[in-house]
């Protein structure tokens, strides 16, 4: 069961294939060929921007349409009365109501809300979150292409910061929030920003959202997402331990490393490249979005969406 | 070498986390004197939706969903826009557009509040006060025997959002002058449930007529009856003047805020002080 969760990063690599056992090989044919066998297969990124779009419209159609399916916003909903809440949001109220005393006025359905959101995105591997259902991910990740593009035509520099940046953002907001008795972060939230300006109508605020989408493409790529977003931040840590994850197998891997290229959070596909991989098998880690985008470009079909632990069977 | 890099990257971390660092303490000292700002300057604050607790608690217990905003069935409550600083994405109600009319009878705002920053609990202390009263007195055998209605009513008349002024120099009644017609034109969009009447729900103000020898639309049309608002006759040297008159029963409600016809309005709401 340990094995389950433990990435295997501190073994040993094993040795590099040789080349009979590398996929092109057993199929015979020439190996640009064969890495570029699947190059515009979108399956998993038109299902995922459905599932994106159609729950945000669902949140957009409740109110307009007064159907009562999904209420609220992406900080706090109903979906069918049942509640659901934001986690981060509601750690940073639960700190400023344990300091004011407000926390005995709480009402049940707050608890739920967070109880309900912790085991559900438990289950369906934390950061799923946000490639399938954040609005500000959506945008970046078209956004991404842009900065992208640029940086091919050597029109800018990529600028790359230590992914631990974010805990030292996470733990800063959290004492902002308490210090300033105020829920400071849903001022700069781009995702509730985004969510409430497309139900409730939009704002002179999504001036800011565009500031940090366009401080994504010049400088620095995905650089709320990966390095600042304290929600993903939380879905990471609720996603540590979760059952749904890609898996990886290291005898159908052609070293392509095509995957790494399109991935949104490229560390955790550390194993694919040539003489990285510690074991046949591997499991990506909690910042994966599971976004599929590497099970679409994998031209060995190496990659697999799997619930840990089933996927033996 | 690979020790050399590993510092490099190390000192990287530490200068870009010591900017993480910087830039969020920046936004709060900035808080910190926008919260000072608010606190000596003594403009109006916005008024909050039935059952808000105190400004102070509200701005962090509200986590900006946006649930009042949906329940309300006269689309009375909106978000701030960030024009409101520290409040924004928060619920307020402009009564002159749209006044809160309680004809959802049962503060349904306060109740889907998920944090508390509408506190549902002293309303359901006061229906169920009332019903209590009201079973001393009543026979629930009796076949018009209806707690439920007192109970709404107990409950409405706890709100205390904020409390009306009478403005005298432009008010109608104080100047000794009638009203006929439709109070702000047909293509207003604001509605409510008229309390004289035998609506079931609240309608558009633009399908109303009224005729008033002097007007007194404020007094009529208040939802929660004369606790709140009456008209003050006073004669004296055989002359009659007249004054509506804001009692302590005043919730801030709104509705008489978006009746009165004349423009500037001559009521407002003040909403209430910490």
């Amino acid at each position: 069961m340990f094995d389950l969760i433990k990435s295997g990063k501190d073994k040993t690599p094993l040795p590099p294939k040789p080349m009979e056992e590398m996929p092109h090989v057993k199929l015979g044919i020439d190996y640009k060929k064969w890495c570029d066998s699947q190059p515009h297969r979108n399956k998993w990124r038109y299902i995922r921007w459905s599932v994106l779009i159609f729950m945000n419209l669902l949140f957009v159609f409740s109110f307009w349409l007064d159907l009562s399916f999904l209420e609220g916003s992406l900080s706090g909903s109903r979906l069918f009365g049942f509640y659901l809440m934001d986690p981060f949001n509601s750690l940073q109220e639960l700190f400023i109501s344990a300091k004011t005393g407000h926390i005995v006025h709480l009402t049940t359905n707050f608890f739920i809300g967070i109880t309900t959101i912790v085991v559900f995105y438990f289950l369906l591997g934390g950061r799923t979150f946000c490639s399938w259902l954040c609005p500000y991910h959506f945008l970046a990740e078209i956004t991404e292409k842009l900065h992208n593009y640029l940086v091919k035509k050597k029109k800018i520099k990529e600028h790359k910061f230590n992914i631990g940046l974010r805990y030292v953002f996470w733990i800063s907001f959290l004492l902002l929030a308490f210090f300033t008795t105020n829920l400071v972060f849903e001022d700069l939230n781009p995702v509730g920003i985004i969510s409430r300006a497309i139900i409730y109508g939009p704002g002179l605020i999504l001036l800011w959202v565009l500031a940090l989408l366009l401080f994504e493409i010049v400088y620095s790529k995905r650089f709320w997402c990966r390095y600042v977003c304290p929600i993903g931040t939380t879905y990471t840590m609720i996603g540590k331990l979760s059952p749904l994850t890609i898996r990886f197998e290291l005898d159908k891997c052609g070293y392509c490393r095509d995957c790494q290229t399109v991935c949104l959070v490229p560390h955790e596909l550390w194993f694919v490249q040539r003489g990285k991989a510690t074991q046949q098998v591997h499991y990506t880690g909690s910042d994966c979005t599971n976004c599929g985008l590497c099970i679409d470009t994998c031209a060995g079909e190496a990659l697999k969406y799997v619930v840990k632990g089933f996927d033996k069977f | 070498m690979e020790n050399q890099k590993k510092d490099i990257s190390r000192r990287q971390f530490i200068k870009a986390s010591a900017i993480a660092v910087g830039s969020v303490a920046a936004i709060g000292i900035g808080v910190k004197y926008v919260q000072k700002y608010d606190d000596k300057a003594d403009f109006q604050k916005i008024l909050r939706p039935p059952g808000a607790i105190l400004e102070d608690d509200f701005i962090y217990a509200c986590i900006k969903c946006g649930l009042c905003v949906q329940i309300c069935p006269v689309q009375a409550i909106k978000l701030a826009g960030i024009n409101q600083v520290l409040s924004y994405g928060t619920p307020y109600i402009n009564v002159r557009n749209q006044a809160c009319d309680f004809s959802c009878d049962s503060l349904q705002c306060v109740e889907t509040c998920p944090t508390a920053a509408l506190n549902f609990v002293q309303f359901k202390e006061e229906g169920e006060k009332a019903v209590e009263e009201y079973d001393k007195t009543h026979d629930y055998k009796n076949p018009g025997y209806n707690p439920f209605k007192s109970q709404i009513k107990a409950m409405k008349e706890a709100v205390k959002m904020g409390t009306a002024i009478v403005h005298e120099k432009t008010c109608l009644a104080t100047n000794g002058k009638g009203f006929k017609g439709t109070p702000r034109g047909k293509d207003f969009k604001g509605i409510y449930r008229s309390p004289n009447g035998k609506e079931a729900k609240a309608s558009p103000l633009a399908t109303k007529e009224f005729d008033r020898e002097i007007c007194d639309l404020c007094v009529t049309e208040c939802p929660i009856g004369e606790i709140a608002i009456i008209m003050d006759k006073t004669e004296s040297e055989g002359k009659v003047t007249f004054k509506p008159k804001v009692l302590d029963g005043c919730t801030g409600c709104g509705v008489c805020v978006m009746v009165c016809p004349t423009e500037p309005t001559s009521i407002t709401i003040e909403p209430k002080k910490d």
